[in-house]
């Protein structure tokens, strides 16, 4: 009854392997967080579930239907929405323009569509954009941009690279709120962090990647003490 | 997105002038006007709408004039049908072309499709027992509507005018619906409209198949209007740079801003050739120096093209009427 399942995905580039026979479910409504330190393989198993890459292995499915060898708009028509690291806005468009190209998938009538732009925009607190230039927006209103337009697919399953990365400290609360909101609204998410203490506050469940494996996966305080974690973290002197 | 009253306002001075305008030289130009702009419009709706630049187009507008002078020179069939077969393989080689942009990005794909016409133009120039080979193909004149045999030239406005308000719409439909919003979005940043579930690569090549097929009929009807095709012209970089500036000056991504990049261009080309043509051979291109140096001024102080500097004129001037 899982709603997405990755099953012994691996991936090579050349003589790195960046993903190796990594395996684990999302249960529909939970918030999962994958941690790891830089190179672990998190971002390459999110091009991997999104369709952008191919695994060399493995597949992912949801819902029981297989993604992996669909094309990633394919993937996204099918109910995966992401966000991506090093954000990608419509730089050209107008925020609320940015928002109805996601809303367009799921309706063909342009009206709906700039309707229901608006009321996301307004959920992620844009509204007094919604007119600007998406080049015109600082990183952490970008990102609620990037919320905004990922949900307006009506995503099953949102995917989130860095929610905070980037981003000042005030506005970090902020971002936190609007995720633990659309999950407690009922959507499943899986989330990339890098900033330990917004992970373990706000996901159900955290799997730990380092170098392409996983090397933990369970309740946020036992994978923050984990042995494993500890030392891919913070080298073996730490390890107690 | 634009407001469509200059538009309206724009195609309807150009209706309606032959009603009133009596002198051919003035209607001449106009008709190459509407021919400029349509296929400065058709090339928009791939590099502007799109994001795909091509300087290769001359390839299609090419094989439409190629296409209806064949048809009525070699087989003696309505050029009309030479348009529609044009359009048809133009929207084949759009297919190729297509697909070399999913794969090439750049100025990768901007040497691609000037490779294209020039492969045309060596067909075109080499193959003597079909294209008549570099000598070209005068067009026969047979006088009627459906062999396109017209020495009105108010007559001419009109029919190049239905084609020129096709295009407009064409792209008009691009600002508006769905697939327009998917196809900015792909222009903007094809990776994050995947994400989204645009279709990316398909969208592109449809736009640029549209761009190929009404690139071909405005070649078919240039072939008929001009009476003779010539390989060397009607394959060549010139022209296809022609289109893409006309666009550019006129507004990148703007329904009427080929067409009023056209009418500069056509005009300030025509009165160039005019002036300077005839002292001597060594300023007859010199035209091509000016179209240099427009680009440039254009780039440098009017990078939005005269649409959107007209806009900003007026949003200016309404600003400042509100708030004296």
């Amino acid at each position: 009854m899982s709603l997405l399942s990755v099953a012994g995905v691996s991936k090579r580039f050349g003589g790195i392997v960046a993903n190796r026979g990594i395996s684990f479910d999302v249960v529909p409504g939970e918030l999962v967080g994958i941690i790891g330190p830089n190179g672990a393989g998190k971002s390459t198993l999110f091009e991997i579930i999104t369709g952008f890459y191919h695994p060399d292995e493995g597949e992912v499915r949801l819902d029981g239907t297989r993604l992996t060898g669909l094309s990633p708009d394919a993937v996204c028509r099918r109910g995966v929405a992401r966000t991506f690291q090093k954000l990608r806005p419509f730089q050209g468009l107008s925020v609320l323009d940015n928002v109805m190209v996601g809303a367009l998938t799921r309706t063909k009538d342009v009206r709906h569509a700039r309707e229901r732009a608006r009321e996301l925009i307004r959920k992620v607190g844009l509204s007094e954009k919604a007119d600007a230039h998406a080049r015109t927006l600082s990183t952490g209103q970008r990102k609620r941009l990037e919320l905004a337009r990922a949900l307006a697919t009506e995503p099953r399953i949102l995917l989130l690279d860095e929610v905070t990365g980037g981003v000042d400290q005030r506005t970090i609360p902020e971002l936190v709120r609007l995720v633990r909101d659309l999950h407690a609204g009922g959507l499943t998410l899986l989330v990339i962090e890098h900033n330990m203490r917004v992970i373990t506050a706000v996901a159900q469940r955290i799997v730990a990647l380092h170098l392409g494996e996983v090397i933990a996966d369970g309740a946020p305080d036992a994978v923050a003490r984990d042995r494993r974690v500890v030392e891919a973290y913070l080298g073996q002197a730490y390890v107690q | 997105m634009s407001a469509i009253a200059p538009a309206v306002v724009f195609f309807a001075v150009a209706g309606l002038a032959p009603l009133v305008v009596r002198d051919a030289f003035l209607l001449d130009s106009l008709v190459l006007i509407l021919i400029w702009g349509t296929s400065a419009a058709a090339w928009n709706v791939a590099g502007g709408y799109a994001g795909q630049i091509s300087l290769g187009h001359s390839a299609f507008f090419g094989l439409g004039a190629y296409a209806a002078a064949l048809f009525g020179a070699r087989w003696e069939l309505s050029p009309w049908l030479g348009l529609a077969v044009g359009a048809v393989v133009a929207t084949a080689i759009g297919l190729v072309i297509g697909y070399l942009s999913n794969r090439l990005r750049g100025p990768y794909f901007v040497l691609a499709t000037i490779a294209f016409s020039q492969v045309l133009l060596i067909v075109g120039s080499r193959w003597r027992g079909f294209t008549a080979g570099s000598e070209g193909i005068p067009v026969p004149f047979r006088p009627g509507f459906w062999t396109l045999g017209i020495a009105d030239k108010r007559v001419w406005v009109w029919i190049v005018l239905g084609l020129a308000v096709l295009a407009y719409l064409v792209q008009l439909y691009l600002e508006r619906a769905r697939r327009g919003y998917q196809l900015a979005a792909v222009r903007e940043d094809e990776d994050a409209a995947l994400s989204l579930g645009v279709p990316a690569r398909r969208l592109k090549v449809a736009a640029i198949c549209v761009s190929a097929a009404l690139t071909a009929a405005c070649g078919a009807l240039w072939a008929q209007y001009i009476g003779f095709v010539d390989p060397f012209y009607v394959f060549s970089v010139d022209l296809s740079v022609k289109f893409a500036l006309a666009a550019i000056i006129g507004g990148l991504g703007t329904a009427l801003g080929p067409f009023l990049g056209s009418a500069l261009v056509t005009t300030v080309e025509t009165y160039l050739r005019a002036q300077f043509g005839g002292i001597g051979a060594g300023l007859v291109g010199i035209y091509l120096i000016v179209y240099g140096c427009a680009l440039i001024v254009m780039v440098r102080w009017v990078p939005q093209g005269l649409v959107g500097w007209i806009g900003d004129r007026l949003r200016r001037r309404a600003v400042a009427r509100v708030a004296p």
